[in-house]
């Protein structure tokens, strides 16, 4: 097994597998158990000050499936914790005390400056790592808490520096990405004095309505709500922001990625694209923190496959490969190529041919398989994503001065 | 393991035999590659058309999709029960290139139990207007030509000879093959349209296909089915305890199984013959804790004409095969007490294309058992033959059928099902009830009638 340690902010962790402040890691008995499994550490459940009475929504989440998968998306109500302060943080002083190895990531929300510096002290001195800035939960709808601050980048400053103030262990910012360009208020907490960005929080969603009530879900007696979303579905547009923002030179942060991991490859995935650590929730809400021994065997047979000594030396390494779409060579054009022994004969190429791509395929109805022009083919690899059988249609570079055949306007 | 316990532990349900709910129906409608030229809506005698209802449930049209079956098949759920959809649409389908094919009689089953779990009625009931036509018999072949006339606006009357309609699926096919209240839906959706079935009356009572035709039917057709059975021509076949399938399945169906239930506990029973009815009898024989059942066969495994499936399930619930076997002799002074058979060897092909078996003298044997019942081929009632001269017959006892159109040789009079084919599948006996209301209603239109 290779050494999955990695340094983030200046702290040790023995991989880089976080469970992220959710109910995944709502209380220090889950925590210890997701411990024992092989995470190595936790952001915090979001702590708040006893002045806000939490009440979390019923029911809380709902699903969002696609065919036979189940869970692809996921969308909450989910508040911060509800729990009360002092156990928290007896939480926290425990977990530190029985595991020493291990990180905790204090994940606290405030609604005034004063409450902010409270928490992150109270935080500091139970024992906690680092904090984690909760400036995107989108449920929390008071003016100057939650997502309301992500979006108003000047109190993320504001807060992000009273926070600096208070302590002295590292902070992480985390973003919503309910906005359109997250290195905006990723520099505000710069400015504040952040210490690192975490991304991404949910995603705004309605994930379905009830078609006899006419209300979205989660249904909480008779209203639904527009509210974060998450799971597998979201991980693209988590990645974006992750490349986004590990490319910009100005703000030069360390990220914790967070959105829809559930394989290692995932979790590569933001890695190479410039995440150092890594935060889950949905993929323990469908499967349970057991999935961590797949994403350490996992991502340590990769780095012993590819030469990888640590996982620093991943982070980032796709980041130059990402260019916008004008730098790319035009020149080079290709079609599909089919190993035509291997088709059964389903058709959904040809379908997805005709009525979404160049035409290129016909069919043979008496052999039912099909026919392929090249010259019509636009290369949009439609046909490869459907086609049941792994491999038979594949990607090939046609010669230089190749032209494809445009169609033309219809006459008579 | 006794066969109390076997049936407690459900045994006698193998485990691909599970219904689907509509989440397990997704999850087999989401393996489908909806084929461009969908080949399973190729593989059905019926025109049942997979491709476009897995694709309906597919995309959550559930109405759509039970609309599709029963657009098509009025006896969608008893097709997709029983249908042997291995040899037929499954065995077209795409997917079996890749691993199993889509479980399409299952898929079909659910989505007409789901139309009725969610009191969705596919069919549209059109007002009777046009001529009069007469169907004998209400199996599966008749009340099918029934639907589809009715669905024309034809006036329809279905005369059956038995109390109840149904024929092989209300007095034949098992309850643990085919739930009966679930036929009764299927037929009793048919009466919705508009069809009058006249029970417990004979072609003769209403004076033969004359009469019927004196009596203003312009059209008739004909779907009596085959109820006389075949019987071994050996000693001792009128000793207590030798029986016909006809007389033992229809005796489970009516509920005047007396002389059976109780009867065979603890005994041996002989099912003789290895057809899809020998299968059914010797499961139904199974599940009356019988000391042993024997299926006496004289041909080998192979050539048995049962379906592959329900073989394996009769052999897995605990039947003996007792292959290469002829029965010479049942044995007994008043009561049956041992079958007397000698043993077969196969030669050459025989017309059906199977081994023929040849008996080899000196190997007689015997084999101790209670009870025997016949299930062997099954032809039409002689009275029928007898009393319908003016039809052409086959020399197999079959009514002759001059075109695809299921037309005889008799102007206006139509056959199908059994009666022109032989035993056979309940799907066939739907395609020719199709296609005989199509003939029908091309026959009356072009004599301008009404």
């Amino acid at each position: 097994m290779k050494d999955l340690s990695i340094n983030f902010c200046g702290v040790d962790f023995i991989n880089p597998f976080l469970l992220s402040s959710s109910p995944a890691s709502n209380c220090g008995e889950m925590i210890s158990r997701a411990f024992d499994a092989g995470w190595s550490g936790v952001a915090f459940k979001t702590l708040a000050t006893q002045k806000t009475k939490i009440i979390h929504p019923s029911p809380r989440l709902n699903n969002y499936n696609y065919e036979s998968s189940k869970l692809i998306g996921l969308q909450n109500v989910e508040m911060i914790s509800d729990r009360p302060l002092k156990y928290n943080l007896e939480d926290i002083s425990w977990l530190k005390k029985h595991y020493p190895e291990h990180r905790i990531i204090t994940s606290i929300m405030g609604f005034s400056n004063e409450e902010w510096r409270e928490l992150a002290k109270a935080s500091e001195d139970a024992g906690s790592d680092m904090l984690e800035l909760n400036f995107s939960c989108p449920h929390m709808t008071v003016e100057g808490s939650g997502s309301k601050v992500g979006q108003a980048f000047d109190l993320v400053e504001k807060f992000t520096e009273t926070v600096k103030n208070a302590t002295t262990i590292p902070i992480i910012a985390k973003m919503t990405p309910n906005i359109t360009d997250m290195n905006e208020p990723a520099m505000y907490a710069k400015k504040g004095g952040a210490d690192a960005i975490s991304a991404i929080n949910t995603l705004a969603s309605i994930t379905g309505i009830g078609l006899d009530d006419l209300t979205p879900k989660p249904n909480v007696f008779g209203k639904g709500s527009i509210s974060g979303y998450s799971g597998p579905c979201v991980k693209p547009v988590a990645l974006r922001f992750v490349a986004e923002m590990a490319q910009n030179p100005e703000l030069g942060l360390p990220i914790s990625g967070i959105g829809g991991i559930e394989t290692w490859i995932d979790a590569l995935e933001f890695l190479l694209l410039g995440a150092s650590t890594i935060q889950i929730t949905t993929g323990i809400i469908h499967y349970g923190y057991r999935i961590i021994d797949d994403l350490i065997e996992g991502l340590s047979d990769y780095m012993e496959e590819k030469g990888f000594n640590s996982v620093g030396e991943i982070v980032g390494a796709a980041l130059k490969h990402v260019h916008s779409t004008d730098e790319f060579d035009l020149e080079r054009q290709g079609v599909v190529e089919y190993d035509i022994d291997r088709c059964i004969g389903c058709g959904q190429c040809y379908t997805v041919c005709q009525d979404a791509g160049g035409q290129a395929i016909s069919w043979d109805y008496e052999n039912r398989r099909p026919v392929m022009d090249e010259d019509r083919c636009v290369s949009c690899m439609a046909c490869s994503f459907i086609c049941p059988i792994e491999g038979l249609i594949r990607y090939k570079e046609m010669p230089k001065g190749w032209e494809r055949f445009i169609p033309e306007p219809m006459s008579g | 393991m006794d066969l109390q316990s076997k049936e407690k532990k459900g045994l006698f349900e193998s485990p691909i035999e599970k219904r689907l709910d509509l989440t397990l129906a997704a999850e087999e409608a989401s393996r489908c590659l909806l084929c461009f030229d969908a080949p399973c809506s190729k593989g059905c005698p019926a025109g049942t058309d997979p491709g476009t209802f897995i694709r309906k449930l597919r995309f959550k049209n559930l109405k759509g999709a039970v609309r599709t079956i029963k657009e098509n098949n009025p006896f969608g759920w008893t097709c997709g029960e029983i249908c042997p959809t291995e040899r037929l649409c499954e065995l077209e389908c795409s997917r079996t290139s890749i691993d199993r094919p889509i479980q399409i009689g299952k898929l079909q089953s659910f989505l007409v139990e789901y139309g009725w779990m969610t009191g969705f009625p596919p069919i549209n009931t059109v007002t009777a207007s046009k001529a009069k036509v007469a169907i004998l018999g209400s199996g599966p072949a008749g009340l099918t030509c029934a639907r589809e006339l009715a669905k024309k606006a034809y006036i329809v009357t279905v005369f059956e000879k038995r109390e109840k309609p149904g024929g092989n699926l209300r007095y034949a096919i098992p309850d643990f093959r085919l739930e009966e209240e679930k036929v009764n839906r299927e037929i009793s959706e048919i009466q919705a349209l508009g069809v009058e079935i006249k029970v417990n009356t004979t072609l003769e009572s209403l004076g033969g296909v004359d009469g019927l035709i004196k009596d203003e039917f312009e059209a008739v057709f004909l779907s009596p089915g085959l109820w006389s059975p075949k019987r071994l021509d050996i000693d001792g076949a009128n000793l207590e305890g030798v029986h016909t399938a006809t007389e033992f399945l229809e005796a489970f169906k009516t509920g005047n199984n007396s002389i059976f239930q109780d009867k065979i506990k603890g005994k041996t029973v002989a099912v003789i013959g290895g057809g899809s009815v020998a299968m059914d009898v010797a499961e139904t024989a199974l599940r009356l804790m019988p000391a042993d059942v024997y299926v006496i066969y004289r041909r080998s495994y192979q050539q048995m004409p049962a379906e592959e499936k329900e073989k394996i399930r009769t052999l897995q619930n605990g039947a003996h095969f007792q292959i290469l076997s002829q029965p010479i002799q049942y044995m007994g002074n008043s009561r049956l007490t041992a079958i007397r058979c000698r043993r077969t060897s196969l030669g050459d092909p025989d017309e059906s294309g199977r081994r023929q078996p040849k008996e080899i003298s000196g190997s007689e044997f015997e084999i101790k058992v209670d009870f025997a019942i016949e299930a062997l081929a099954t032809e039409a009632e002689p009275s029928l033959k007898e009393s319908e001269k003016s039809l052409q017959w086959t020399n197999h006892g079959l009514i002759e059928i001059g075109d695809e159109t299921c037309s005889t040789s008799r102007l206006g009079v139509f056959a199908g099902g059994d009666i022109i084919r032989g035993p056979a599948l309940v799907v066939e006996a739907v395609a020719d009830g199709k296609k005989a209301a199509q003939a029908i209603a091309d026959y009356v239109e072009k004599k301008g009638v009404r």
